[in-house]
C-alpha cells in the first residue's frame, strides 16, 4: 500500500483466524425425530423418560435413518408368509404420527394402478431395514392429498436407486404443486383449516372464495394453543447425543 | 400406555403402574375383623399432614410413616403377615403373573341412558316429536310399578371397578414401575390398586413369587428391568422368521 508519508506504511497485524466451529454448528442442525418430543398434557414426564430410553436402546442395534414427509424409502420387513420370509415395499411417506414407541409412518405407492398405503410402527422389532431412497421435504407436514392427486404423482420405480446425497447438505424442499383428479375429493382440501400449499387448484375462482369462508384467522392468536418445545427439544437432544455416544 | 412387542412380532398394548411409597399400616386379625381370613391394611401415596386433623393421624403415627392419600384393605393368609411399617416394592410381582387391577372409574357426571346404559334411543327423523335420546317404556302394564334397579339417567363413573387376569409383562425395579397387559380403569395418574388375580385359571401361576413380600433390605440384588420371557428386548436384533 502507498502511504501518505513516504514512510514504510503503519504495521497492520494480520486479520484474526475465523474459527468455523464444525461441531457445533453438527448439533445445532442436527435433526430430532418428533416422536421423542412428548405432546402436551398431564402423564408423569418419568413416563417420557421411561419410553426415551426404550427407543435410544432400539436405535443403539438397528438405525432409523433421518427422514421427512415427502422422502422415498424402501422398508424390508419379516413376513411368516412370504417365500423369503421378508417383504420390501418402496413409497412415498405421507404422514408420521404417533409419540413415543408407537410413532407410526404412512407410505404410499402405485402398483399396477391400484394405490397402496402402508403405515409402519418405527419401533416394531418386525422391521429389517429402512432405506432412504430420496431425502427431501415438500410444502406440507401432511401429503394427504395424494390420494386424490392423479397417480403419477404417487408412483414411484420399486427398484429405485438412492439418490446419492452430500453430507452436511442442506435438505431440499420440493415445491412441486399437485394437479388433483376432479372433485369430489375425499376431503375438501381447498379449505383453509387443512393449509395445503402444494396443489396447483384449478377451481374457479368464486369456490377459492367461498372456502376462505370457513377460514379461522384468530386461531394464530390464541396463546392457549401455543406449545414453545424449544427447551425441551434442547433437553432431549441433549439426554440423546449422551445416551448414542455411550 | 405404551406399546410392547413379543418375540414373534405381535404388539400388546400394556398401562405403566407406579408403585409410589406404599407401606403397610396395620395388622388385623381374624377375629377382629370378623372375616375368613386375617387383614393388612395398606397405604398409598404420601400427602401432606396439614389437611387432616390429628385423630387421622393415629395409624400412621403407630406405623411410623407420612400420611397416606388411600388406605386398603388385603385378605391375606396367616403365612404372609408382615409387620406394619415396611415398605413395599414393585418388585413383589414379578413378569408373567397375572393380576387384578382396581380403581375409580373417570366420573362422566349425570348422563342419560343412551350413555350409561347403552340403550338405542329413537330415529332422528320420520316423525318423531321431541323423542331422540329417551328411554321410552319402563315397564309393562301387569307390573303396575316400575321395578327396583330400573336403568334409568343418573350419575356415571367415579365408581370402583376391576380389570381381571391383566398380565404383568415387564417390572422396572428403579423406578418401581410395573407394566401391565390392556388397559385399567380410572384417569391418567389416579390410585390404583393392584392385586394377585383371583380368577380360578390363573390359581396356579406364580411359580416363584417373593413371599411374603420383597424385602429392599435382603441379600437378594435384582437387575434393573425384570422382562417376561416372551417380551421382544431392545438389545436383541429384528425379528426373522426361520
Amino acid at each position: 500500500r502507498v502511504s501518505s508519508d513516504g514512510k514504510p506504511p503503519k504495521f497492520q497485524p494480520p486479520p484474526k483466524p475465523i474459527i468455523i466451529d464444525r461441531k457445533t454448528q453438527k448439533e445445532e442442525r442436527r435433526f430430532l425425530s418428533p416422536e421423542f418430543i412428548p405432546p402436551r398434557g398431564r402423564t408423569d414426564p418419568l413416563k417420557y423418560y421411561i419410553e426415551r430410553k426404550d427407543m435410544i436402546q432400539r436405535r443403539k442395534v438397528f438405525s432409523i435413518p433421518e427422514f421427512y414427509v415427502g422422502s422415498v424409502l424402501a422398508v424390508t420387513t419379516a413376513d411368516p408368509y412370504a417365500s423369503d420370509k421378508s417383504k420390501r415395499f418402496v413409497g412415498i411417506c405421507i404422514q408420521r404420527g404417533g409419540k413415543g414407541l408407537g410413532a407410526t409412518f404412512v407410505l404410499r405407492n402405485v402398483i399396477e394402478d391400484q394405490g397402496v398405503e402402508i403405515c409402519y410402527e418405527l419401533y416394531s422389532p418386525r422391521i429389517q431395514a429402512i432405506e432412504v431412497l430420496k431425502l427431501e421435504k415438500r410444502l406440507d407436514e401432511n401429503l394427504m392429498y395424494l390420494r386424490d392427486a392423479l397417480p403419477e404423482y404417487s408412483t414411484f420405480d420399486v427398484n429405485m436407486k438412492p439418490v446419492p446425497r452430500m453430507e452436511h447438505e442442506e435438505i431440499p424442499v420440493n415445491k412441486l404443486q399437485v394437479r388433483m383428479k376432479p372433485k369430489p375429493w375425499s376431503k375438501r382440501w381447498e379449505r383453509p383449516k387443512y393449509n395445503i400449499k402444494g396443489i396447483k387448484f384449478e377451481l374457479p375462482e368464486h369456490k377459492m372464495k367461498a372456502a376462505q369462508k370457513w377460514s379461522q384467522p384468530w386461531l394464530e392468536f390464541d396463546m392457549l394453543r401455543e406449545y414453545d418445545t424449544s427447551k425441551i427439544e434442547a433437553k432431549i437432544r441433549k439426554e440423546l447425543s449422551e445416551e448414542l455416544e455411550k | 400406555m405404551m406399546p410392547i412387542w413379543t418375540k414373534s412380532g405381535e404388539k400388546h398394548p400394556v398401562t405403566l403402574l407406579k408403585v409410589q411409597d406404599c407401606h403397610v399400616l396395620r395388622y388385623v386379625s381374624k377375629e377382629e375383623s370378623g372375616g375368613k381370613t386375617a387383614k393388612l391394611l395398606v397405604g398409598g401415596k404420601n400427602v401432606s399432614p396439614f389437611s387432616k386433623p390429628e385423630s387421622a393421624h393415629e395409624i400412621f403415627k403407630e406405623a411410623g410413616v407420612p400420611r397416606k392419600q388411600k388406605v386398603t384393605t388385603f385378605n391375606v393368609t396367616d403365612d404372609a403377615i408382615i409387620k406394619p411399617g415396611t415398605p413395599l416394592y414393585a418388585a413383589h410381582f414379578r413378569p408373567g403373573q397375572f393380576v387384578d387391577v382396581t380403581a375409580k372409574t373417570i366420573g362422566k357426571g349425570f348422563q342419560g341412558v343412551m350413555k350409561r346404559w347403552g340403550f338405542k334411543g329413537q330415529p332422528a327423523s320420520h316423525g318423531q316429536t321431541k323423542t331422540h335420546r329417551r328411554p321410552g317404556a319402563i315397564s309393562t302394564n301387569q307390573a303396575a310399578k316400575v321395578y327396583r334397579g330400573k336403568k334409568m339417567p343418573g350419575k356415571m363413573g367415579n365408581i370402583y371397578r376391576t380389570s381381571f387376569g391383566l398380565k404383568v409383562w415387564r417390572i422396572n425395579t428403579k423406578h418401581d414401575i410395573i407394566y401391565v397387559n390392556g388397559s385399567v380403569p380410572g384417569h391418567t395418574n389416579c390410585l390404583v390398586k393392584v392385586r394377585d388375580s383371583k380368577l380360578p385359571t390363573y390359581k396356579d401361576c406364580n411359580k416363584n413369587p417373593p413371599f411374603p413380600t420383597f424385602f429392599a433390605d435382603g441379600d437378594e440384588e435384582l437387575p434393573e428391568d425384570l422382562f417376561d420371557e416372551e417380551i421382544f428386548q431392545f438389545t436383541d436384533p429384528s425379528v426373522t422368521f426361520a
